[in-house]
């Protein structure tokens, strides 16, 4: 533990931690936009700038570790580079959150005043449109903080987006200006996740307009595979259906990280022809609903019937790619020792 | 394209990620301009990201650029010069933003090659002496040349001399090259040595006209650094478009690797691909190590962490090539070259309206006034303005013609002497047009990482270019904002600096901007 100085209040923080993370747990929030805990510091929209005793300049707490007896302010004239940078963000951003996400940039123009004095006339970037149906982009929306690039960098470690170009030039776009389809992307949405503007967004045919932080969050357990990422689905309060999948960076194991499925493969949910109950084939040859006790009588009965008739070795089982480590474990065991078959298999090896 | 050709290149060319500035260079040379089908087979065959290689190919100005491009020069020099009519007239040619020989300007290149041919005007000074001309290793040597290299001073008794001269870096920030030594000394781990010889500064050439006229002393002070800091690699980190000087250091690091002179050590050229912004030491070493020129956070200073995380003494070409005549005649005769106080002599790149534009080494203190006067050939009409250092030094108006080209002599004027590169306008260019035009290089050259740089140059220069028609799109006090913001939260030099000259600009001609007072039009 070292000790320092927080608007002239003695506290502690651990040895070498970030400016921005210590003033947070003594409840003093200093705003970034370029910042991501998943990702390593980049101090670059210098949203965060920190006066520090002896320091010539004013440093990016985002950035910057404490040291034993720094003396950091975080008020006073230094909020006014707050309310310029936003001025300066704000001059070329010409497209507020396009697919209702929400917008950091925004939220601090409100709290501190700040307004554009004008819009940079060189502001508009190429359009860009993807055909692919998951991820949009408005690179009007961008204000180059580079989360989103390297987040694909840093975490993902693939190839889908790039920082190209220098000075007013400089854009982020899918590598050579690809749809993501031909890039390495597998669209598992991390860099929209990143997005402190929403100019990278879920592209869904209805319900997301609506604006993210009007929907209600439920928290639960992706069903998608053994991992169990922990996720929020997200319901239009009206329809109470799902509309989007998003989950934060405190939630174990996933770190807030999700999948191509995880993140947008929830449409079943509403689906009509989702099973909602269990259905047996009659003598008719359709299928009919019935309990659950009725279909694993069923089912049990009709395997014991194969194997009197054939052998254990005429059965086979195939486990979902869905169950858990300990269900794929139970699956065999009934296999070897309830059924006496070796014939076990998961769609999750190969 | 030729893919048969292109495929037995890719195979020769080396994998580590610290050679991909080299191998996107000689893909470019050898098979053209670096598009997406060639940026991604070098990438596959280096094991780098698709999309890593696509970000550095994107940076740089030249990569995605024939080898054999026309690039007319539009620095401010140039421009004031006759550089857009020469752009107007010269088909197919590419407007870049400084080429480094405003002593000809308008200056052109056609590949490899300069137009109007180069020439040199300068003098032979105490320290350097450009007047040498070295045309090989055995005439340095006859010129008492490798003496110290043969005969190598311990390295206390370098640092001593280099504080007792007070020789401080002559690439623009002045920092005591003897304290610089000593630190990376003093680090744990084997060093690096770099040569900065990024020259981009607008009007300045001093570090060209060593590299072309004494290519031998650059490396025999290199070497120096090297062996007595125990650094076995050193670097020399070139701009692209310094081709005679690419030549002359080729052939001199050949000629003492022939004698001899390079046992147990390695000096690389290291030749960049067109970014301004390169030339920042922490962006220098990001370009070196495969990826974007784009400015560390500071600290760690490069003397502590630095080329590949190790300590490195990162000097501008200038400063080493005062180190042999201060070891030899010592650092306190050094000194007492300047005037009025000033310690030493400088390279001082004398451009526009003068009479010899050119390089000279004359003691550092002397004025505006003595330094055309006496050297380049006086002033060839009534001065308009004069930029005393480089693009982000100031904008200095006729009155200081007679003000001490130090920090002390120019504080009064809110400017530096930066890179000592004189820049003299006539009264026909308008500050005004001067200092757009310098918000132009600004915000094109910006690496884009930190809003202040990116947007708040852009900004300006928008803002001056509607201000020579009378438009004003920002107030007085808006524009003092964003410069303080500008100054105090850039993360590196260019940022910080570019200020300077808009607050010159305002203060000496304050009807020039008139508009912005009355608000917003």
């Amino acid at each position: 533990m070292v000790e320092f100085t927080l608007d002239g209040r003695k506290v502690d923080a651990n040895e070498g931690e970030l400016i921005v993370h210590a003033a947070a747990r003594h409840g003093t929030f200093i705003p970034t936009l370029c910042h991501d805990d998943k990702l390593d510091p980049y101090g670059g929209c210098r949203m965060c700038v920190v006066d520090v005793e002896g320091a010539p300049r004013p440093l990016p707490a985002c950035a910057t570790r404490i040291t034993e007896g720094m003396a950091v302010s975080t008020n006073g004239p230094i909020t006014d580079f707050q309310r310029t940078l936003t001025e300066m963000l704000l001059s070329e951003h010409l497209s507020t959150s396009p697919g209702g996400r929400p917008n950091e940039l925004l939220d601090l123009a409100n709290e501190l005043g700040a307004e554009a004095p004008f819009v940079l006339p060189d502001a508009k970037r190429e359009e860009y449109d993807d055909r692919n149906q998951l991820m949009g982009y408005d690179p009007d929306a961008c204000i180059l903080c580079n989360r989103c690039v390297r987040y694909t960098q840093e975490v993902m470690q693939c190839s889908a987006l790039s920082l190209e170009g220098r000075g007013g030039d400089a854009r982020i776009v899918p590598t050579w200006g690809l749809s993501w389809l031909d890039t390495e992307c597998e669209l598992c949405g991390g860099c929209l996740s990143v997005c402190p503007t929403g100019a990278i967004y879920e592209k869904f045919e209805e319900g997301t307009k609506a604006p993210e932080r009007s929907l209600e969050q439920v928290r639960t357990t992706c069903t998608f595979c053994g991992v169990g990422c922990q996720v929020d689905l997200n319901l239009d309060p009206q329809t109470k259906h799902i509309v989007k999948v998003t989950s934060k960076s405190e939630y174990l194991p996933n770190e807030g990280n999700l999948c191509v499925k995880g993140r947008f493969a929830f449409n079943f949910v509403h689906h009509p022809d989702r099973l909602t109950q269990p259905l047996v084939r009659g003598d008719d040859g359709e299928l009919h609903p019935t309990t659950w006790e009725h279909a694993i009588e069923t089912t049990a009965t009709s395997l014991k019937k194969t194997i009197a008739e054939h052998g254990s070795q005429s059965v086979g089982f195939l486990a979902s790619a869905r169950l858990t480590n300990e269900e794929n474990y139970l699956i065999q065991k009934l296999a070897r020792t309830g059924v006496g078959t070796n014939s076990v298999h998961s769609c999750e090896s190969t | 394209m030729d893919v048969l050709r292109a495929t037995v290149l890719l195979a020769e060319l080396p994998l580590e990620r610290t050679r991909l500035l080299d191998n996107l260079g000689r893909i470019r040379r050898e098979i053209g301009p670096i598009g997406p089908e060639l940026s991604d087979a070098l990438a596959d065959h280096m094991n780098i990201r698709r999309g890593e290689v696509h970000e550095v190919v994107s940076f740089y100005s030249f990569l995605q650029v024939s080898a054999d491009a026309v690039r007319v020069c539009t620095g401010p020099v140039c421009d004031c010069f006759g550089a857009r009519e020469l752009l107007e007239r010269t088909p197919g040619a590419i407007e870049v933003a400084c080429l480094g020989h405003c002593d000809l300007a308008p200056a052109m290149t056609r590949g490899d090659e300069i137009v109007p041919q180069v020439t040199h005007s300068t003098n032979n000074g105490p320290a350097v002496g450009l007047g040498a001309r070295d045309e090989t290793l055995a005439e340095y040597a006859a010129r008492g040349g490798l003496d110290l290299l043969r005969n190598l001073p311990p390295l206390e008794r370098i640092v001593g001399e280099l504080k007792a001269s007070s020789l401080a870096g002559f690439g623009g920030a002045g920092f005591p090259t003897g304290v610089k030594w000593e630190a990376v000394s003093q680090e744990q781990g084997l060093p690096f040595v770099v040569v900065n010889a990024d020259e981009g500064e607008p009007g300045t050439i001093k570090d060209r006209y060593v590299m072309e006229l004494r290519p031998h002393l650059l490396i025999e002070a290199t070497l120096i650094a090297m062996r007595s800091l125990d650094a076995t690699e050193g670097y020399i980190y070139l701009r692209e478009e310094y081709a005679t000087a690419r030549q002359r250091l080729f052939r001199g690091i050949e000629e003492f690797q022939a004698a001899g002179l390079l046992e147990g050590l390695s000096l690389e050229l290291v030749i960049g691909a067109g970014a301004y912004i390169a030339g920042e030491e922490t962006a220098m070493l990001e370009s070196m190590e495969g990826r974007r020129a784009m400015p560390r956070l500071k600290p760690p200073f490069p003397s502590q962490v630095g080329y590949l995380g190790r300590p490195t003494l990162i000097n501008n070409v200038e400063t080493l090539a005062h180190i042999p005549a201060i070891l030899r005649n010592g650092g306190e005769w050094w000194a007492d070259l300047g005037m009025r106080g000033a310690s030493g002599t400088r390279l001082w790149s004398v451009t526009g309206a003068v009479g010899t534009p050119g390089c000279y080494e004359a003691p550092s203190g002397l004025t505006t006034r003595e330094l055309v006067d006496e050297y380049a050939g006086g002033f060839t009409g009534d001065v308009g303005s004069i930029v005393p250092g480089g693009a982000a030094s100031g904008i200095l108006p006729p009155a200081a013609i007679d003000a001490p080209l130090t920090r002390d002599g120019l504080r009064e004027y809110d400017a530096g002497p930066g890179s000592a590169a004189v820049q003299v306008f006539p009264t026909s260019y308008s500050p005004l047009r001067l200092l757009a035009e310098t918000m132009r290089f600004f915000a094109e050259e910006s690496c884009q990482k930190c809003t202040p740089c990116r947007i708040g140059n852009r900004a300006l220069h928008h803002l001056f270019e509607e201000l020579v028609h009378g438009k004003a799109a920002m107030t007085r006090e808006k524009v003092d904002e964003w410069l303080l913001a500008m100054e105090k939260t850039s993360i590196c030099g260019l940022g910080q600096s570019s200020p300077f000259p808009v607050r010159n600009a305002m203060e000496w001609w304050p009807e020039l901007f008139a508009p912005l007072e009355q608000g917003v039009a």
